[in-house]
């Protein structure tokens, strides 16, 4: 075989990667199908000796991991939605519209979306619990919405500027109103980039924890992350019950950015790029 | 779809481009005013109490007392020394790793979806369960990093029972996390690099490592630094994976400044002193993004 091969180094580079991006997820899924006796074997197996569904059994019987699942759901679906409407408005005055101050608004734009989420906790706490609002979705879907939205609408402001202004006056022209001409012609247009940033907000509100485990505490009321991170105090080998909770709650993620990839790469590194 | 019917468009067509603006605005602002700004500016004002709820009540106007006792804690500044520890070593280490990474990911592969999913997957998946997932990793008994250093002759380690191993351990975890992301900006700014100049270098006879330092380092140095300015200000709030991985343990060798600001104020109740030590915090972040904004501004003239 020839070292110089450049085919032989491209397979090794592509493993790397490939490996490097896999090998934790494709690891905990491995755990989650070996029983409890297999994992406290010394030395551990790779491939599991026989493998089991009882983890994922016990996951949805022992703890609440299906209502966990719906409450991420519904945290992260309305969050999504909230923001990304929100953001569409805004992105369309700003791309469009004669905005004073514009600059300052863009730049505000990117110094809430670094503010730290430790800092927010504390005063948000305090607010929802005065409002009554602590254990509602409602404590956890605004501040997601709100983490999101700079971003979203950052997005969406570079999507609405490349669409060309013309295809607009022809529609207004042609007797529709400024709106009209924004729900016939530039929404379908702008399409990709709403989907883009709901993808961007679906996930980040999916993974949040911070906010999660302090507005949403009661049991009933955990997000996956919150849930799954409190098995470790309730049993004393608790990787057979966190395997399978982990596997269950990466599947959305894990189908989003699979279906959607380009469009996340697109949608994570536009800002990178440009600024 | 209908037409817009005739009231509908009076009242929106004679409307000024301003107001229509104002309106379009309003709902984001409406949004981030009361989930971000209004926080922020009641985070500053109870920073100035004596607040904590487990001792009644009420709350009396200190002044900058909270800082000051700030300044005298020895658990604050362990947790601010965790804390800058975890900056220095994994925005570099995330910086190198995530270079490698999307160099490999930038060679022409004929089949690109696996390479892109490698790197799209640690950045999908949440914080919290990347810390667990290397917890169990890291295991002192059934881990998968003992048993190949058990393989390999070696020692079995009690990695997340002693200060220093514990440490490095997520500081790993940390680099691993975010190193995909780093790569994933890199290689949008390595693919804008024009094809000519490294055919140019070709046929000038340089060799790769002058290819890698003369053009490559020099022309992505715009996306090192954006990727660069973004760790370094979520690495300041670092949070999830040391809290998932050991609680900020053994003791509190391994806390941060956001695992110190929940514990005084959500755990023990005290708002006054864990608002200070937030609007601390919120000072470095922002710090940082000032910097930021004023080296995109300056890229954009």
């Amino acid at each position: 075989m020839k070292i110089n091969n450049p085919r032989i180094w491209l397979w090794i580079a592509a493993a790397i990667v490939v490996l490097n991006g896999f090998f934790p997820a494709l690891w905990i899924f491995l755990t989650s199908i070996k029983g409890e006796a297999e994992l406290t074997r010394i030395p551990i197996t790779y491939w599991p000796d026989n493998p089991t569904l009882q983890n994922y059994v016990q996951a949805f019987r022992e703890q609440p991991l299906a209502r966990y699942f719906l409450n991420s759901l519904i945290v992260a679906g309305f969050s999504t939605l909230l923001c990304v409407s929100v953001a569409s408005l805004a992105a369309y005055a700003l791309a469009r519209l004669h905005v004073p101050r514009r600059n300052l608004i863009l730049s505000l734009l990117v110094g809430v979306s670094m503010f730290p989420v430790a800092s927010l906790m504390v005063p948000l706490y305090q607010t929802f619990n005065e409002l009554g609002l602590r254990n509602n979705y409602l404590a956890l879907i605004l501040p997601h919405a709100a983490l999101s939205l700079p971003v979203a609408t950052l997005t969406l402001v570079s999507f609405f500027a490349g669409i060309p202004r013309d295809l607009e006056s022809a529609a207004m022209v042609d007797g529709s109103t400024r709106l009209g001409a924004l729900w016939h012609v530039v929404v379908p247009l702008a399409a990709p980039g709403v989907f883009t940033a709901a993808i961007l907000a679906f996930v980040n509100s999916w993974d949040e924890f911070l906010l999660a485990s302090t507005l949403l505490p009661a049991k009933a009321m955990r997000t996956l992350p919150v849930g799954i991170q409190l098995y470790q105090g309730e049993y004393v080998f608790p990787w057979p019950l966190i395997s399978a909770a982990l596997v269950v709650a990466l599947v959305p993620v894990a189908l989003v950015i699979a279906l959607f990839q380009e469009r996340v790469v697109g949608g994570l590194t536009q800002g990178g790029v440009k600024g | 779809m209908s037409v817009p019917t005739q009231p509908y468009r009076r009242s929106f067509g004679d409307m000024s481009e301003r107001a229509l603006a104002v309106w379009l605005l309003l709902p984001a602002g409406l949004l981030l005013g009361f989930v971000a700004l209004y926080p922020v500016v009641r985070l500053i004002y109870t920073s100035f109490f004596q607040y904590q709820l487990t001792q009644g009540p009420e709350a009396s106007f200190i002044g900058l007392a909270n800082y000051a006792a700030a300044l005298e804690d020895a658990r604050f500044w362990n947790a601010f020394r965790n804390t800058a520890l975890i900056v220095l070593v994994t925005v570099p280490g995330a910086l190198v790793v995530g270079l490698g990474l999307a160099l490999l990911a930038n060679l022409p592969f004929r089949v690109k979806w696996p390479v892109r999913l490698g790197l799209l997957l640690p950045w999908a998946l949440p914080l919290v369960f990347v810390g667990l997932i290397f917890q169990w990793f890291f295991d002192s008994q059934y881990g998968v990093v003992n048993d190949w250093i058990v393989r390999l002759g070696g020692e079995r380690q009690f990695w997340l029972f002693r200060p220093d191993l514990a440490f490095w351990a997520i500081c790993f975890t940390i680099i691993w996390k975010t190193s995909s992301f780093v790569a994933l900006i890199l290689l949008a700014g390595l693919q804008t690099i024009p094809k000519e100049l490294y055919e140019a270098a070709e046929v000038d006879g340089a060799s790769r490592w002058q290819v890698f330092w003369r053009i490559t380092l020099p022309l992505l140095t715009p996306a090192i630094l954006v990727a660069m300015i973004f760790r370094t200000i979520t690495a300041f709030q670092t949070f999830d994976i040391p809290y998932a991985m050991t609680k900020g343990g053994p003791g509190n060798a391994t806390e941060t400044l956001a695992m110190y600001v929940r514990v005084t104020s959500i755990e023990n109740l005290n708002f006054g002193y864990g608002s200070a030590l937030a609007v601390l915090l919120f000072l470095v972040s922002m710090a940082i993004t000032v910097i930021y904004l004023r080296y995109i501004r300056g890229a954009d003239d």
